[in-house]
């Protein structure tokens, strides 16, 4: 007690002795030395005190009040601390130096940002210096084949489409397995609300509605150690995304503009077979099938006379050259208190399809203030409007083109004599693509408001308090109409109003200090979301199509349909960080989640990390190789996260309405599953950090095995409990790869900078539990038969179960297939089924390289997927089974005579043999691929040159080439097909850009 | 000072938050569906659900189409067509169940049935309110019991061998209350019988007798007194309890509700919306029907302009004399080319054109005669019936000639005539040991069991194997494997 008392009374003392020195107030400003920018909340610290600093202001000035004949020592995150003795002057300018041991500088990681030295987790990412090059139309289009293990498929060419992003592998089979995306540190929406667009088949919808160039950085959280700190959502990974901050300095403007074009990809030119071409395959089918086709009561007739009248090409008819446009302009600046940027952007598309355009507003002011020395406020906030066109694309409706203009006969005219649309099209239902374009709309309007709001306490250097929240405000308004013209004399009328609300809520404490070697940071939080959604929809049959508005449909006939959900989340999380002389590193952290969706019993879930890397190149016995080998680290974690991505009210045992008789009557739809709980998701990784030669060649490897546990199956009960199956956390599975990355400067000196980067990722699934079940079908309603592609336990994640087909006959041109017993028949019922091959990719990966001189800079983007299988069932064989269409290129490829092999079976109108029907191995193709993603060509205008006018600061010109070209041999337009490998009929294709732009900024 | 402030606020914030924050945060309840003990809590949610357990009766899996159709494949009475060939409908046609590949669907919409009105007649204890009395709630128990007896009732005539050969082999389990973590035994034969006989004596003893359900478009689609009695009527014949069916077809007939349908009206009744004169208790077919089959329903099943898998076999037309207007329930493709029959009992009622749809009839008026004359045959006796009287109440009503004397054969080659194509024949031939003969000429695709031997395993089907996967307790009827 004593002891305490005295310690007490000393500090008392030489506080006051510290206030009786010869004190005097000491400004200056703080700088980097490599460029002579100011710093900004750099720390100036009287040596030897914890009580007396200051931080730096925008502006690098700072000032404060210290003995004369004191120390300061002035540090920052990423730059070489320094000390400064006072000798009594009352001004002082420091340069700091950046520490080159950093392999880079901060990167933003969960809940703060870390020093990629100090980093122990599994995380890639990307600078907007790497992202704003490429004029993609939006972020996760940006992201492709950029980082290892990240592998990201485009939906469609469509304007305005999603991506299907899967960090590591696919790891859920019933919740979701969307990363979760995190945007100025707020988790937001990932689910499309669109009804019509039928662009959003995967998650990360928020994403396309934020300007890419008002991103700084994108950081994507891979591994337990990294990602768990979110939780129960953060079992297929985080991606991270901070934007833009205005920087100090006057006020400076940029205005962008570009213009491109675009057009469906067919690199292997398929295309429907011409007018001669098709007639005489179909004669070839009707005489191989014993009908004349010169006999007008044939049933096959297809006499010359045919091609009379002309024929129409329906694939350039139905097809256009697309038409890209976008224009921004954004201003930032700051002063000692605040900074701003804001941005506006229009973006517009118009698709490669008639009907099909894309129009984009979006607004973003992101303000910080400081209110005190201590306490500072700022909101970033972003605002969208979307407004989309397209038709039934991707489905096998008769309206889609992509379906369409494949099965119209050429002889079938686009337009009647008289210049009307052709609606006399018997093999299309009756049903032309481009009078649907012209009458029928499928319009989707979105309005977004994102807000996020922060306000961060500094009482005391090593302490900060930080609130942020954020709103998330989504509304949308569907309309789609069907005009008398095009549907069949009836009109009708489908609007849909939707919205969705979310509120969160993010607060925490951090605490960072060091003494000697010991280096610290803890961080408290606390988080919590609710969000609701609600959809109206009316159908209203034989509207007026003078009015087609609900109005003019009969009340009686009107029907509408609601929908409502709520779900929230309630989390308390800690983060401790500590390392010893920057040589030896620990992290972990832990969450504790309650999340409404699971069931009363476990509605609380704890998740948790740790981590720690060794910074070998730091230790004494390595100095001998740290002229070649400047950087070198090693980094194990392990942690477990959960999935939470279900439906809401999954745990509650509910009545739904039956219609019987007329009559609404109640009838149990599922079981109460009180424990109804998470998937786990358990991570362990080791990875590698390399550096040589003074980080001119930087590389990583990691190796990971991601173990999804409990995971939510519907299983199966006995029918005498009043149902058939009950969702239950049962099954397992595996995912395990390893990831490469190597970036290098080649060539470097003052006119010159070649770069290069390569990365590639290894991942393989294995189902380990599936419960009680044989298989499972992969659930997906773009597979019609999804008896093809199963979930099959100790097989990869998706197996393909098909007939197995041997090939043709080449003495008669007959198919022939594998039977149970080892022996060949041509009846397709005969067939055995086997399992075989897989959609997952061998490898996946991208490289890239860039190549300045002087104002010019050359890039190019690669990216590519090795070793996946992919089913085609695009029909675009058919044998002569439907001969009442189209047929394309491929068909040609037939047996002709005895002793062709490698062809498909003889075509026979009818085709009794049905040798074509898609689910067999005779369709399942090496998906592989090699995609040149873009390649640029840029020119800045020379600075000196610029300075010369006293207004611009810069200015670059470009053109881009999107999607070159893909080096592949699938049946297909385009190979990159998704995840579960399928190519329907009518499927969605990428589209080939070339883009010009310029960038001015003054 | 403002800093103190600022502590002071984010700290009651933060607090506030915290606090508030509790249970009730994470407590996000589904309203758009109901849960099940809210749907318990009240006469409403009581009275819909108990509407809700007539649900699965309509499936086609049940009397939607299968029911039906299966059991007049099975019988004889019809033929797989050559002519509309979908590869429908030949399982039950060869006869075709395995251990691995049986009715599945009975099984589970039986249960599922069971399940609905075991709910509700768990939990109307109490539920008397100032509105409701304690009548409204029997009324709704005795539909139930009704529904659980009836479920249970046909599901053992798929699974168990008949009550009249085979008494105390087993049955298939009788479940009272609902249990998700259950997994119930097979009751004998026996005991399925009599638990549902006295459920059905229950029903009838607790509903008013004046009880028609309110609301639906057909209440010849629910139950009310007459359908529980005719129900035991059917059930007392199939247990060979002579008297006790007699008695009970005669508590319907005499309740003066029922009418014959004269030899005018026969051809006409089948189509219509709701049922008409003989009609007791029938299933409601309806394009609005949750249910709904589509192409799948039975009314697109048995049409040549459908899949019309199933045929009439000449050997059923050629039991009906020249005149008979039951003859008008067959009709031959359009055009008239195909030289085929089908039955026209479930043409479509004129809801849309093809595919349509049709109500099924389950209990009329003529089977009570038949029941009833089958009765007193085997020596029951009720003041003012007699076998022929009741016979020729039929035929005299169909155009065919009167009986002047009456044996069991004739009661059978009625029975089968009167209630063809309505899923009646097949469990008849069961109760009564009637072997299968069929010849190879007439039933020509049916690539086995041509013939089947009464008694034989094949009489009772095989145990759905993903049930016994699921539940130990189920043993599988001999001659299926294990």
């Amino acid at each position: 007690m004593s002891k305490k008392l005295f310690s007490l009374l000393l500090c008392f003392v030489l506080g006051m002795g510290a206030a009786f020195a010869q004190t005097r107030t000491v400004s200056g400003t703080v700088t980097d030395a490599s460029n002579g920018e100011p710093l900004y909340d750099a720390t100036v610290l009287l040596k030897g005190s914890t009580s007396t600093y200051t931080q730096t202001d925008n502006l690098g000035n700072f000032k404060i009040t210290v003995p004369g004949n004191g120390v300061l020592v002035v540090s920052l995150m990423s730059y070489e601390s320094q000390e400064v003795a006072i000798d009594g002057r009352t001004q002082i300018n420091i340069a700091l130096k950046p520490d080159a041991q950093f392999l880079e500088d901060a990167i933003v990681v969960a809940y703060g940002t870390v020093r990629r030295e100090a980093n122990t987790g599994s995380v890639s990412s990307v600078k907007n210096e790497q992202l704003a090059s490429v004029p993609a139309t939006s972020v996760d289009k940006m992201l492709s084949g950029k980082m290892a293990g990240v592998s990201i498929t485009s939906g469609s060419g469509q304007p305005g489409s999603t991506s299907t992003i899967r960090v590591r592998g696919t790891s859920s089979i019933n919740a979701g397995n969307e990363p979760l995306w995190v945007v100025d540190g707020i988790p937001v929406m990932a689910e499309d609300f669109r009804q019509l667009s039928n662009v959003g088949v995967g998650g990360g919808s928020s994403s396309t509605f934020i300007n890419p160039n008002d991103i700084e950085s994108i950081t994507i959280l891979k591994d337990a150690a990294a990602a768990s700190v979110y939780g129960s959502r953060a079992a297929n990974g985080v991606i991270l995304v901070t934007t833009k901050s205005g920087k100090v300095g006057k006020a400076k403007f940029t205005a962008r503009a570009k213009y491109g074009m675009s057009q469906l990809i067919n690199d292997r030119n398929l295309r429907p077979l011409t007018g001669s071409e098709l007639l005489e395959y179909r004669r070839v089918c009707a005489i191989n099938a014993g009908f004349n086709p010169d006999d007008p009561s044939s049933q096959y007739y297809f006499p010359t006379s045919l091609l009379q009248n002309g024929t129409t090409n329906w694939y350039k008819e139905l097809t256009r050259l697309g038409k890209l446009q976008e224009y921004e302009v954004n201003a930032q600046g700051g002063n000692d208190k605040g900074s701003f940027y804001s941005s506006l952007a229009f973006h517009d598309n118009q698709g490669v399809f008639y009907g099909q355009d894309y129009k984009r507003i979006t607004a973003r002011v992101n303000a910080d203030y400081r209110l005190t020395r201590t306490l500072q406020a700022g909101a970033k906030v972003n605002v969208s409007y979307a407004d989309s066109h397209s038709g039934q694309m991707g489905d096998l409706y008769y309206s889609n083109p992509q379906f369409a203009m494949w099965g119209i006969k050429p002889w079938t005219p686009l337009r009647n004599p008289d210049g009307t649309w052709n609606m006399n099209i018997p093999e299309n239902s009756d049903t032309n693509p481009r009078a649907i374009a012209e009458y029928q709309t499928y319009n989707d309007e979105d309005y977004r408001f994102n807000g996020t709001f922060f306000l961060e306490w500094k009482p005391i250097e090593q302490l900060t308090f930080k609130t942020t929240n954020g709103a998330e405000v989504l509304a949308d308004y569907s309309r789609q109409y069907w005009d008398p013209y095009t549907h069949k004399g009836t009109s009708a009328l489908f609007t849909y109003w939707s919205r969705d609300n979310r509120y969160t809520t993010s607060n925490t404490a951090a605490y960072d200090d060091a003494w000697g070697d010991h280096n610290l940071h803890v961080l408290a939080g606390q988080e919590a979301f609710i969000d609701s959604y609600e959809l109206l929809g009316l159908s209203s049959p034989n509207v007026d199509s003078a009015i087609p508005y609900p109005t003019t449909s009969t009340g009686a006939q009107d029907e509408g349909a609601y929908s409502f959900n709520e779900t929230s989340l309630l989390s308390f999380f800690g983060v401790l960080n500590y390392n010893y002389a920057n040589k030896y590193f620990f992290s972990s952290s832990i969450r504790h989640d309650g999340s409404s969706v699971f069931g009363e019993n476990k509605r609380w879930g704890t998740f948790w990390s740790v981590g720690g890397s060794w910074n070998i190149a730091k230790e004494n016995f390595f100095q001998a190789f740290t002229p070649y080998v400047n950087q070198l680290k090693l980094r194990a974690s392990y942690g477990v996260n959960g999935n939470n991505n279900i439906s809401a009210y999954r745990a509650y045992g509910v009545y739904a309405t039956v219609t019987y008789n007329n009559f609404v009557g109640l009838a149990p739809s599922r079981a109460a599953n009180p424990d109804l709980s998470w998937e786990l998701n358990k991570t362990w990784n080791v990875g590698l950090d390399f550096g040589f030669f003074d980080n001119r060649i930087t590389a990583s490897v990691d190796y990971y095995n991601r173990l999804t546990d409990n995971m939510l199956l519907s299983k199966q009960v006995p029918y005498t409990t009043g149902f058939g199956s009950n969702f239950m956390n049962i099954g397992s599975l595996r995912n395990r790869g390893l990831e490469f990355q190597i970036d290098g400067t080649i060539i470097q000196n003052s006119d010159w900078l070649w770069t290069a980067g390569f990365n590639i990722a290894f991942n393989r699934s294995k189902v380990l539990d599936i419960g009680d079940s044989e298989y499972l079908v992969a659930s997906d309603s773009r597979i019609d038969d999804t008896t093809a592609t199963r979930i099959v336990k100790d097989r990869s994640l998706y197996t393909f179960y098909l007939r197995d087909w041997y090939g043709v006959n080449p003495s008669t041109g007959d198919g022939l297939w594998w039977t149970a017993d080892g022996k060949l028949t041509s009846d397709v019922n005969r067939a055995q089924y086997i399992y075989t091959g897989s959609p997952e990719p061998k490898a996946t990966g991208g490289f890239n390289t860039s190549l300045s001189w002087k104002g010019f800079n050359l890039s190019a983007w690669f990216d590519y997927a090795v070793g996946q299988k992919v089913l085609i069932t695009n029909g675009y064989i058919d044998d002569g089974y439907d001969m009442t269409t189209n047929a394309t290129t491929l068909s040609l490829n037939y047996w002709k005579k005895p002793g062709d092999t490698g062809v498909s079976p003889k075509p026979v109108a009818g085709q009794p043999g049905r040798y074509f029907v898609g689910y067999s191995t005779r369709f399942l193709q090496d998906g592989s691929y090699l995609r040149i993603k873009d390649v640029t060509l840029s020119y800045s205008l020379p600075e000196k040159l610029l300075s010369s006018t006293k207004f611009f600061n810069g200015v670059r010109v470009y053109v881009s080439a999107l999607n070159p070209y893909t080096f592949h041999h699938l049946d297909a337009l385009d190979p990159e097909v998704g995840i579960l490998g399928n190519v329907q009929q009518g499927a969605n294709s990428m589209v080939k850009s070339l883009i010009g732009g310029v960038e001015v900024s003054f | 000072m403002k800093r103190t402030i600022l502590y002071a606020m984010t700290a009651v914030a933060l607090l506030a938050f915290a606090t508030g924050c509790g249970k009730d945060f994470l407590t996000k309840a589904p309203v758009l569906s109901q849960s099940t003990e809210l749907t318990m809590a009240s006469y409403d949610g009581l009275n819909k659900a108990t509407a809700g357990a007539y649900y699965y009766i309509s499936s086609t899996g049940w009397y939607g189409s299968d029911w039906v159709i299966e059991s007049e494949m099975r019988s004889g009475n019809g033929v797989k067509s050559n002519y509309k060939n979908s590869n429908r409908s030949t399982q039950g046609y060869t006869w075709n169940y395995t251990k691995d590949n049986t009715n599945t669907t009975m099984w589970a919409y039986c249960y599922y049935t069971v399940a609905m009105a075991n709910n509700v007649i768990d939990n109307l204890e109490g539920k008397e309110t100032s509105s409701v009395t304690t009548q409204d709630l029997n009324n709704l128990k005795a539909e139930c019991l009704f529904l659980r007896a009836f479920a249970h009732f046909e599901t053992v005539l798929l699974f168990g061998q008949p009550y009249t050969s085979q008494p105390e082999s087993l049955g298939i389990p009788y479940v009272y209350h609902t249990d998700p973590a259950g997994k119930p035994e097979r009751e004998t034969v026996k005991t399925v019988y009599e638990n549902a006989v006295a459920d059905l004596l229950e029903a009838e003893k607790i509903i008013d007798p004046a009880y028609v359900r309110s609301g639906i478009a057909d209440p010849l689609a629910a139950v009310n007194i007459y359908t529980i009695q005719a129900l035991l009527s059917r059930i007392y014949l199939y247990m060979g309890e002579w008297q006790k069916s007699a008695d009970y077809a005669t508590k319907v007939i005499n309740s003066g509700k029922f009418k014959m349908w004269t030899a005018e009206e026969y051809p006409t009744v089948w189509t219509a919306d709701k049922g008409s004169g003989e009609v007791i208790f029938e299933m409601y077919g309806k394009r609005t029907n949750g249910t709904y089959g589509s192409w799948e329903d039975i009314s697109y099943m048995t049409s040549p302009v459908g899949y019309g898998d199933p045929q009439v076999a000449p050997s059923l037309m050629a039991m009906y004399a020249e005149g008979d207007v039951r003859l008008k329930t067959f009709r031959t493709d359009e055009a008239g080319e195909s030289g085929c029959w089908w039955t026209s009992k479930y043409a479509g009622k004129g809801d849309n054109a093809a595919p349509d749809c049709n109500n099924v009839v389950i209990l009329r008026l003529s089977e009570m005669y038949l029941n009833r004359a089958e009765a007193l045959v085997h020596g029951a006796t009720v003041p003012g019936a007699s076998a022929i009287s009741d016979m020729n109440t039929i035929t005299s009503n169909r155009g065919a000639a009167a009986y002047t004397s009456v044996g069991n054969l004739d009661i059978q080659n009625e029975r089968r005539k009167e209630l063809a194509w309505e899923g009646h024949y097949f469990f008849d031939m069961a109760r009564w040991g009637k072997s299968l003969t069929r010849s190879a000429d007439e039933y020509a695709l049916c690539t086995m069991n041509l013939d089947v031997e009464f008694p034989s395993y094949k009489w009772a089907l095989p145990i759905p194997k993903r049930e016994r996967d699921l539940n130990e307790n189920l043993k599988q009827n001999p001659g299926y494997g294990e």
